[in-house]
């Protein structure tokens, strides 16, 4: 019998760190090797982490929320023999660092400080001192549903009571200079809290620690505004001919179990136009001053989840038809918002797409995915009248929106680049020569 | 896995239907979830069929017994009072039956499903219920824990043989001889006042220099004086140590300032307290949090530390009583339907069945006065209110309790007669944040009992029209 302490492994390039979601087992298990021990979350997604060994669970020792950083020791098992050559046992686990528990602090500590707590006899233990706040507990109630702290609503019934017009009119935001004339209850509190208050007229707010994803997000988005000089032109596209297609195909999709949408057809054009202009599929070695064309062609698709926005990408968008991009663009979606999505599945695209269009509006600036060099941003399809040969007719019009990179490519570049993406849409026809 | 072993999937489990468990069921229920409720033994928990209850309904025959035969009536002899103990728990047996064939018929009213068994959390989202002669898996969304409490069992004075808890000292067949009650708390207080007025010769032991020590000393001498009338013993500072049963009867040694002494009786009653049940339920392993004597850690929503779970009641910190168990239970099943709601009161009203009864809410005079500095206080006595003089029933006052600054009405005590009905509109009054004023201004029934708290108020307030004012 030894002892093997399982080390959170690299989960994937250049990923040094892990939040435990979740323990699949508890102390006393038996594994198999390869069983499932936790689930991880990292960068953008939710991995498994498979025991490398057959054993016994022991201790859990990072607790679920931990994060942990390569090499922490996660969990200790009982395995027989000896142990495995990768790990070296230690005599006690250091310390491990607990991680902050997820739930948020109570707000109660803005509340006056409550008087030398006295020993209240057990049966008639008071939740609260009284002089908190003077609420009836409906007006209580409806404070928690409207979302306000009543601690922070300055009554104006008798003895300072707090009414339901006063959380009305705290809502409405008639309290703010209020606040100076609160009763003593509210008045000592200190007002030295200045940095976590935000002034002394105590608006109503609250702190919400961002997750992992959310801090990806911001950090991503802040370097690529900051480094790329973004411009973004836009344009429309007359895609009648496109939606009848896909009217035309989408009972074949059904057939096939594939939904169809539009943006097969986008990759595909897409696909079409960086290879006629490469300077579109390409990243800036900042360091040595190169242009790094590439030669192949990952699309990222810009998938908004309930966790946050995550860019899946379809490899090799060039090699593969139609069909199978829409059958892939479904998948990786579904498996994006179900949280199943491995790292590599959202790395390495070259240039990728962001379509708000389901949601609607038009135009927008849409974020270079750095360090990419261009994002085309798609909007939402409108049948609107336009002139055509001198007549008035109704036409099914798209909304493009390209940004790109101003170090690499200039405006002129950029619109010939958009016209090519339009022909294609334009014609769909011509997306054949292109399959 | 046993044959014919199967996972059903539920969207709500409660564990346990005392009167947190199928509260928090009913109330789920009204918000359009499916419910089950998983109990062990019978519906209504150690509320209905071991505990508020059937103490209530021995209380009251007591009462009438006692009456009856010592202090009839002015004006109204009863020569031949007899006792059958055996129709009366016979009696209070249908009480029972009565209330937990209420429960049966609410939770069917309500579509909330009933499995009998014991459960055994094997994941945070399922839950092993083991009848006895099958088991099943439920796969759950949300629980709420509800399984309260039981006797705790002191270990030099195990339960069984002529030792009881109060389960037993609820369904005994006659009344002892004689009973020696080990903790002078409320239920060891109602319980041994109820076989004194029945005729048992009681002699209650208690641990600290007073009986029911978590209440004023003002309220627990007019239970002693009464507990003195009906010949019952009462030892202050005494440390049970240990039983020898006999062939009839069982000693009991114990000290008192180190001397040790010795009292005989046909059976040793053993009210120490009360422990929750959450130690069989497999809850540490699927991460549920268990802070200091087994309670669980839970937030102001009672949400355990594992989010789809809840606890309420006895097995959550602060007073274990049944209508907090039932607050909780709503708020809990709220909680699970998406509604903000959360554990917020002011006060939590306590009353004891005792003779006179007692009824607390809100702050003792001590506590205000460490929490507010200065303090009005008001008391009324019950001699000087019509209603209880007519009763005969001239023991006892109401006692209110106010911020002196702002009149706020902060804590009240009633002793006396239907005290446990009297302290409802105080706590009422004091979650309206009501202040002296406002009581002494709201015109109560003539002639009631009720006046007393009116009464009260005006004494603190100076100005009382039925006693002299000092």
């Amino acid at each position: 019998m030894a002892v093997f302490e399982f080390r959170l492994p690299e989960l994937g390039e250049g990923l040094h760190e892990g939040r435990i979601a979740r323990w699949l087992v508890k102390p006393g298990d038996v594994v198999q090797e390869d069983d499932a021990l936790a689930e991880v979350e990292n960068d953008k997604a939710m991995v498994e982490l498979p025991s490398p060994v057959s054993g016994k669970v022991l201790e859990i020792k990072a607790p679920e929320g931990t994060t942990a950083v390569v090499g922490d020791v996660l969990i200790t098992l009982e395995v027989e023999g000896e142990v495995p050559a990768s790990a070296q046992p230690q005599a006690e686990a250091p310390a491990q660092a607990q991680a902050p528990t997820p739930k948020a602090p109570e707000p109660a500590a803005t509340a006056a400080p409550a008087a030398a707590a006295p020993t209240a006899p057990a049966p008639t233990a008071p939740a609260e001192p009284a002089r908190e706040v003077l609420a009836t507990p409906g007006v209580r109630k409806y404070a928690r549903e409207k979302g306000v702290d009543i601690h922070l609503v300055t009554g104006t019934g008798p003895n300072g009571k707090v009414t339901k017009a006063d959380i009305d009119a705290y809502l409405q935001g008639a309290q703010s200079t209020a606040a100076q004339a609160a009763p003593a209850a509210t008045a000592d509190k200190p007002a030295a809290t200045a940095p976590v208050a935000a002034g002394t007229d105590a608006e109503p707010e609250e702190r919400v620690p961002l997750p992992n994803i959310r801090k990806i997000i911001a950090a991503a988005m802040a370097k690529s505004k900051y480094t790329a000089p973004h411009v973004t032109i836009m344009d429309e596209a007359n895609v009648t001919e496109l939606v009848q297609l896909r009217q035309e195909i989408k009972p074949l999709a059904a057939e096939r179990g594939i939904k169809i949408t539009y943006l097969p057809f986008i990759v595909k054009a897409l696909v079409a136009a960086v290879k006629q202009y490469p300077t579109l599929n390409a990243s800036l070695d900042d360091d040595r001053q190169e242009l790094v064309l590439k030669h192949y062609y990952h699309i990222g698709i810009a998938t908004d989840t309930d966790r946050g926005l995550i860019v899946p990408v379809v490899r090799n968008a060039d090699k593969k038809n139609m069909w199978t991009i829409a059958q892939e663009i479904d998948d990786l979606a579904t498996r994006a918002r179900n949280n199943k999505l491995g790292p590599a599945e959202m790395k390495g695209s070259t240039i990728s797409i962001t379509n708000i269009g389901a949601v609607g509006g038009m135009f927008f600036t849409p974020i270079i995915n750095y360090p990419e060099v261009a994002i085309l941003g798609v909007g939402r399809i409108t049948e609107r009248p336009i002139m055509q040969n001198g007549q008035v007719v109704g036409a099914q019009m798209m909304a493009l929106s390209l940004s790109f990179d101003h170090r690499i490519v200039d405006g002129a570049l950029a619109q010939r680049f958009l016209n090519e993406i339009k022909k294609l849409l334009e014609n769909p026809r011509l997306l054949l020569m292109e399959v | 896995m046993v044959v014919g072993e199967f996972t059903e999937e539920v969207d709500v489990v409660v564990i346990g239907a005392g009167p947190g468990g199928y509260v928090a069921a009913i109330r789920a229920a009204q918000l359009g979830k499916q419910v089950t409720v998983v109990e062990k033994a019978e519906l209504g928990g150690v509320c209905l069929n071991r505990g508020c209850i059937p103490s209530k309904a021995l209380i009251t025959a007591a009462h009438h017994y006692e009456a009856a035969k010592t202090q009839p009536f002015p004006g109204i002899s009863t020569p031949n009072v007899e006792l059958d103990f055996a129709k009366v728990q016979a009696w209070k047996q249908s009480v029972v039956d009565k209330m937990t064939g209420g429960v049966k018929t609410l939770l069917k009213g309500n579509k909330v499903n009933v499995i009998q068994g014991e459960a055994f959390f094997s994941k945070p989202n399922e839950v092993r219920v083991m009848s006895e002669h099958e088991g099943k898996t439920l796969r759950f969304n949300h629980a709420i824990i509800a399984t309260g409490s039981r006797p705790i069992e002191l270990k030099s004075i195990p339960f069984g043989g002529r030792v009881l808890s109060s389960t037993e000292a609820l369904t005994l067949d006659h009344v002892p001889e004689s009973l020696i009650v080990i903790g002078g708390g409320y239920i060891g207080i109602e319980l041994g006042q109820t076989y004194a007025k029945f005729g048992s010769k009681v002699t209650i032991v208690e641990g600290t220099p007073s009986i029911l020590p978590t209440f004023d000393e003002q309220l627990s001498r007019l239970v002693i004086r009464n507990l003195k009338k009906y010949g019952v013993e009462i030892y202050t500072n005494a440390m049970a140590q240990g039983v020898e049963e006999t062939g009839n009867g069982i000693t009991l040694t114990f000290t008192v300032d180190g001397k040790e002494q010795k009292v005989t009786a046909e059976y040793v009653l053993v009210t120490v307290g009360r422990r929750p049940n959450t130690d069989d339920l497999g809850l540490e392993q699927i991460g549920v949090k268990i802070g200091e004597k087994g309670l669980i850690e839970v937030d102001k929503q009672g949400r355990t530390s594992v989010p789809n779970i809840f606890a309420i009641g006895d097995i959550v910190p602060g007073a274990a009583l049944a209508h907090k168990a039932s607050y909780e239970g709503k708020v809990a099943a709220e909680a699970i339907a998406g509604h903000p709601s959360a554990v917020d009161y002011r006060c939590i009203p306590a009353v004891v069945f005792s003779d006179p009864e007692i009824g607390t809410v809100g702050l003792s005079e001590s506590d205000a006065k460490a929490q507010y500095g200065e303090i009005a206080v008001g008391r009324f006595p019950y001699a000087a209110n019509g209603r209880a003089t007519a009763l005969g029933a001239t023991d006892g006052f109401v006692k209110l309790i106010a911020d002196k600054q702002s009149g706020v009405l902060v804590g009240a005590q009633v002793i006396g007669a239907e005290a446990s009905n009297l302290i409802a509109e105080l706590g009422l009054a004091i979650e309206m944040g009501a202040t002296l004023e406002d009581i002494s201004l709201t015109i109560h029934a003539h002639p009631t009992l009720g006046e007393m708290v009116m009464e009260a108020a005006d004494v603190a307030l100076g100005s009382p029209i039925h006693i002299v004012s000092r």
